[in-house]
């Protein structure tokens, strides 16, 4: 993969500084290159941006400004901000988040990882089958399940507790099948090295294929970090009072069912509740598009 | 039936005898859990008529696993050796692969098949949350789905409102992917610009929306007025709710859209199309003929995750936006499910209604497969 | 392998330290509310205070965004077992909630007591309709604490504006009073509106002294059919799809919660003349209008003209002591709900909302001119010294200068009483008062004929009360 890739940047390379070259030469020098790609991106971004934008304009705002269609940040950041964090305690329901969606990814990860180890590097009977079991549960998502699950958790007595929250996740066919992919595709010479080495499986994973798969896991990281921090449904069900409630339902206390909604403590707490996932997103970006080889599926 | 098993080359004697005993098992895998109460007496026509669906159902699941089973027994002799001999480097260890795989194993079969199955007991009970008893109805939470127009109307919304999400999405994604993939100066910030909506919820996009769409201070209406439009009713009507839906929607999951689109372009060969601008092709040609094919595996993924998206995850967008009205319009069958089972404590028909929503990604998922084979990346 | 096994134990290890460590001195308290405004700022207010008076109890509360989502929450609970102390539940929950078995009466939870920590047990000061509607089977089952009534708030500049006289008080009238607003220069969007919730049907039926639900709104026996099809309520549908399609009536939107803010939001604005909507809100519509230029008048639920007015029903909800409790805790939730309810908190809570005033002694206090330094020397909240009409009524007669905060009694006061004003008590009951917003919203929106719609609401709710019955019945 890593050769592949290192192969077509020159090529890439050549294609753009010829393109470059000729628009250099039709158009005066303070115009950007292919001006027209550039102002269709910065409509889209702007498009695309706006929604988010206006949400964060509108928290420094009271209703009376956002009647009034007022586009400068308003005054009330602050009663905003009091009402969201002191009085909604956001905070509170944002650590959940964290920690839920941290425990999930790690844990997942790691599941993952043994499983595709195990899938990749050992013979064993009904090894087909097992693969099958675990990929059909991709034909499962969790939303179909969630009254008998919900029941199910009760009964083990997980219900409103963390566990409820983080143990149903922790195992994926989306990861087993993207490290046993990615496993596949490592020369079989590493493993028979490691083993001549005398390493115990668990010594070549953690020394062998971890380092070299950090783009994998940080593409199943991103992934399992935004699915579970946005998870929304479940923790609906299985959490009730706000002790250990996650944001995405949090945000409810912000929206007074039958009385004035008022906008800028809502748009607040939407805008605080979307930068984790995105913040992550777009650090792990890279990783994100390299791990899912979304640069060699030619 | 015998057809299924010429292939194999088993004796008729055994073929028959695998025959009858899958048809036996795909008689009784729904009707012995069911006590075969479809076909008393007093049931209406339709209950028959589904218990014979459902008999139909077991049959081809139970006769298409066991000609599986036996073709892949048949088969074994040749691809076991070549599936060992593919794996150089594998370790040794009879214990160790089962130890590794026992976290993952347990933990699906507990909290996805267990729920599973129980979802299928539950959907044959009158349950209510918080209620003393429960009672077995038979079919009649499915059959009951069929004259219920409500019912018919959250499937065709969701159907629709799939479709559009789908196309829309994937339409706008592609037209900015173009631009995007293109070798600018600062195309990182561009990328970056566009793609971060993926990380929102789809909670959160009901939160924006909601001021977006509000019928008081919504400043959608406030800009089409500024331009010469009139206000439109996007959360109080129901020809317009379900659009402020597909719209938050697509914002939504446009950034990974594009995301897709970019590296799939990425990977268009520049020979290709440069070979074909020398053939004389323009730029629409260009992208109809060589482009288009090629991004095809990309687009046909996308639709499925996208599709995936617009049954399920829109949940948290409706919630908030709309919370399933005016008149039910934005009601989709997962919003049902909750509005049904959760809201009105009716467990029962929302597991059946589960039930009928499993079966769609059942379908969905085997058409994945066998359009794009084995080689497919998901998203979450 | 040894070390899967030291893998596999730190795994669990992991996971047995999720779950936190209660080490707590003061006895918790959980109360669910159903709300996430200034009432739930109030409520956490007040409950700080009780903390700081029994610094041996802690109370938490906790809020939700509506009746129907407290509901739900509250039934998923009790399959955990971890159902709060007190739960606020809203009327309709009513017959549920005695099914449910997840409550246990107050006046059980009392017994022979008087006075529990030195709050004294009072049930007689509560004025007549709330402990005629909050005794059941002749006892105090819970704690009446936000009752309402549905009523009318007209901005009157507008009225004055296109020559209306009198604020209307029956169908009639407000088409009457429509046609001229409308045709008025400057008029508004819309004449009038309310918040698309089955309530407001319940509450025209009761005007026409209409029952809901068979043996006698399900107060002589269990209800085992609905009866709202009738007449009665035929001319309910009828009327709001007359003045629907005459454009008078703004239609709020979404079934669900949503529809209240609508309301609020358009009626707040200035875009429609006047909204039916709880009497919850008095204190918001009222000084929003002060502050912005326009006098809010509350009025008596406009009712039909052909079959008369009887009376109105109670809304809102009570607060219902769960069941099972460890004495400690439920002496902790008793006092609370005592104190929360004692003269000067419900008069304080009255004017903070406009929550009819639930004590006789309230009332009596309020039309005294040192009400304002009893309840300050109760513990008066922020958010109720902040209150500009509090501070601007100081030291006067409160009703006096507050007309509006009367209405909703007044109604409850002078409603004769009988079945169908007392209120049906009903099983499953809030889904099928969801059967009958979409009723609503199918006749608001669609051409179907009122009569047919109506029907099939009935036939539609009919199964779910009988399902209910079948299972949920002890």
């Amino acid at each position: 993969m890593e050769h592949e890739r290192t192969a077509a940047a020159p090529a890439r390379q050549h294609i753009q500084e010829q393109s470059r070259m000729a628009a250099a030469r039709a158009l005066p020098a303070w115009v950007p290159q292919r001006w027209y790609v550039h102002i269709i991106l910065w409509a889209a971004c702007l498009l695309i941006g706006f929604p988010l934008f206006y949400a964060i304009l509108v928290s420094t705002q009271n209703n009376a400004q956002v009647y009034s269609y007022q586009f400068t940040p308003g005054l009330s950041f602050a009663d905003n901000w009091n009402i969201v964090m002191v009085n909604r305690s956001l905070g509170s329901y944002m650590l959940n988040s964290v920690f839920v969606a941290v425990a999930v990814t790690v844990g997942k990860t790691a599941l993952s990882l043994l499983a595709g180890l195990a899938f990749v590097y050992f013979r064993f009977p009904g090894k087909w089958l097992l693969f099958g079991f675990v990929l059909i549960t991709l034909m499962m998502p969790t939303e179909i399940l969630i009254i008998a699950l919900f029941r199910f958790i009760n009964s083990l007595g997980w219900g409103n507790t963390y566990v409820a929250l983080i143990v149903p996740f922790l195992a994926s066919a989306t990861g087993t099948f993207l490290f046993r992919q990615h496993f596949a595709n490592i020369p079989a010479e590493l493993s028979e090295a490691a083993q001549l080495d005398g390493a115990t499986p668990l010594q070549f994973l953690i020394r062998v294929l971890i380092p070299i798969s950090w783009n994998t896991i940080g593409a199943l990281a991103v992934i399992q970090f935004v699915y579970m921090w946005n998870m929304y449904i479940w923790p609906v069900l299985i959490i009730q009072g706000q002790e250990r409630q996650v944001v995405q339902v949090g945000l409810r206390t912000l929206m007074g069912g039958d009385s004035a909604l008022v906008f800028g403590p809502m748009m607040m707490g939407a805008v605080i509740a979307s930068l984790p996932p995105v913040v992550v997103f777009v650090l792990l970006q890279k990783q994100f598009m390299s791990g899912f080889q979304l640069s060699r599926d030619k | 039936m015998a057809w299924l098993f010429r292939q194999t080359g088993l004796s008729p004697l055994i073929s028959a005898a695998i025959g009858l005993a899958a048809g036996l098992g795909g008689t009784l895998v729904f009707m012995l859990p069911l006590n075969f109460c479809t076909f008393e007496a007093e049931r209406p026509t339709l209950d028959l008529i589904f218990g014979l669906l459902l008999i139909g159902v077991g049959l081809a699941l139970t006769l298409s696993a066991a000609a599986w089973l036996v073709r892949w027994w048949r088969g074994r002799g040749q691809s076991q050796p070549a599936a060992a001999s593919s794996q150089p480097g594998a370790f040794r260890g009879k214990i160790m692969p089962w130890l590794l795989l026992a976290p993952t194993l347990i933990i699906l079969a507990l909290f996805l098949y267990y729920p599973s199955l129980d979802t299928f007991s539950l959907s044959t009970q009158l349950a209510r949350l918080g209620a003393r008893r429960s009672a077995f109805v038979c079919v009649d939470n499915f059959t009951r789905l069929v004259t219920d127009q409500s019912y018919l109307n959250s499937l065709a919304l969701t159907l629709v409102m799939s479709a559009a999400i789908v196309m829309i999405g994937l339409v706008l994604s592609l037209l900015v992917a173009l631009a995007a993939y293109q070798p600018v100066k600062g195309a990182r910030v561009y990328r970056t610009l566009l793609i971060w909506p993926y990380a929102i919820s789809p909670a959160v996009a009901g939160v924006i929306f909601l001021l977006l769409f509000n019928p008081v201070g919504g400043i959608i209406n406030y800009l089409l007025n500024g331009v010469g439009l009139p206000s439109v009713p996007w959360l109080n009507n129901p020809a317009y709710a379900p659009w402020a839906v597909i719209l938050a929607s697509v914002w939504k999951s446009m950034g990974f859209n594009i995301l897709f689109y970019i590296a799939g372009l990425q990977n268009v060969p520049k020979d290709l199309q440069e070979a074909a601008a020398i053939d004389g092709a323009n730029a629409v040609q260009r992208f109809r003929h060589v482009v288009l094919p090629l991004l095809s595996p990309i687009t046909f993924f996308l639709i499925i995750t996208n599709m995936t998206y617009a049954f399920f995850e829109t949940f948290g967008t409706i919630d908030y936006l709309t919370a399933g009205g005016p008149l039910s319009s934005t009601t989709t069958l997962m919003y049902r499910i909750y509005y049904i089972g959760i809201q009105n404590n009716d467990l029962g028909k929302a597991a059946a209604q589960s039930i009928i929503l499993f079966v769609m990604v059942i379908g969905l998922t085997v058409l994945q497969f066998r359009s794009t084979g084995r080689r497919v990346t998901y998203g979450a | 392998m040894r070390k899967m096994l030291v893998f596999y134990l730190a795994l669990v290890i992991a996971l047995l330290a999720v779950v936190p460590a209660f080490a707590q001195e003061p006895t918790e308290v959980k109360v669910w509310i159903a709300f996430t405004d200034n009432r739930l700022d109030w409520a956490n207010q007040k409950a700080a205070a009780f903390n700081e008076k029994f610094p041996q109890y802690n109370v938490v509360i906790e809020g939700y965004k509506s009746y129907e989502e407290l509901f739900a929450a509250t039934a998923l609970a009790a399959e955990q077992g971890a159902i709060p102390a007190v739960v606020q539940y809203f009327e309709a929950a009513t017959q549920v909630a005695r099914d449910s078995g997840y409550f246990k009466p107050i006046a059980e939870a009392l017994g022979d007591r008087t006075e529990v920590n030195g709050i004294p047990v009072n049930f007689d000061d509560f004025i007549g309709p709330v402990s005629a509607y909050y005794t059941l089977d002749g006892l105090w089952t819970s704690m009446p604490w936000n009752t309402s009534s549905a009523i009318m708030f007209s901005n009157q500049n507008i009225l004055d504006a296109a020559g209306v006289e009198a604020i209307p008080a029956t169908w009639a009238e407000m088409e009457a009073a429509c046609e001229k607003i409308m045709a008025m220069e400057g008029a508004p969007e819309y004449c009038f509106t309310f918040p698309n919730h089955g309530w407001f049907f319940e509450q025209w039926l009761a005007q026409q002294n209409a029952t809901y639900a068979n043996n006698d709104n399900g107060r002589a026996a269990r209800a085992t059919e609905l009866t709202f099809s009738g007449d009665a309520g035929v001319n309910i549908l009828a009327w709001l799809d007359d003045m629907a399609s005459k454009g008078y009536l703004y239609y709020s939107g979404a079934q669900g919660g949503a529809s209240w803010s609508t309301v609020d939001q358009s009626f707040l604005s200035q875009q429609t003349a006047m909204a039916m909507y709880s009497s919850s809100d008095t204190a918001i519509y009222t000084n929003t209008g002060r502050e912005n230029g326009f006098e809010v008048v509350a009025s008596f639920l406009p009712y039909n003209d052909e079959t008369g007015w009887t009376g109105n029903l109670i809304g809102g909800a009570s607060l219902w002591l769960a069941d099972g409790l460890s004495p400690e805790v439920e002496d902790g939730a008793l006092t609370f709900l005592l104190w929360l309810t004692n003269t000067e908190n419900a008069a304080e809570w009255h004017q903070v909302t406009g929550y009819i005033a639930i004590r006789e002694s309230s009332i009596e206090l309020l039309n005294t001119e040192g009400w304002y330094d009893a309840i300050e020397a109760n513990g008066g909240s922020e958010l109720w010294a902040k209150d500009p009409a509090v501070q601007a009524s100081k030291g006067k007669a409160w009703y006096a200068e507050n007309p509006n905060f009367i209405v909703a009694a007044d109604q409850l006061a002078r409603s004769t009483i009988t079945p169908a004003t007392q209120g049906v008590i009903l099983g499953a009951f809030p889904a099928i008062r969801n059967v009958v917003t979409g009723a609503i919203d199918t006749v608001l929106l669609t051409d179907e004929d009122p009569a047919a719609v109506l029907t099939k609401a009935a036939a539609d709710a009919g199964v779910i009360l009988e399902e209910y019955n079948l299972i949920s019945a002890p």
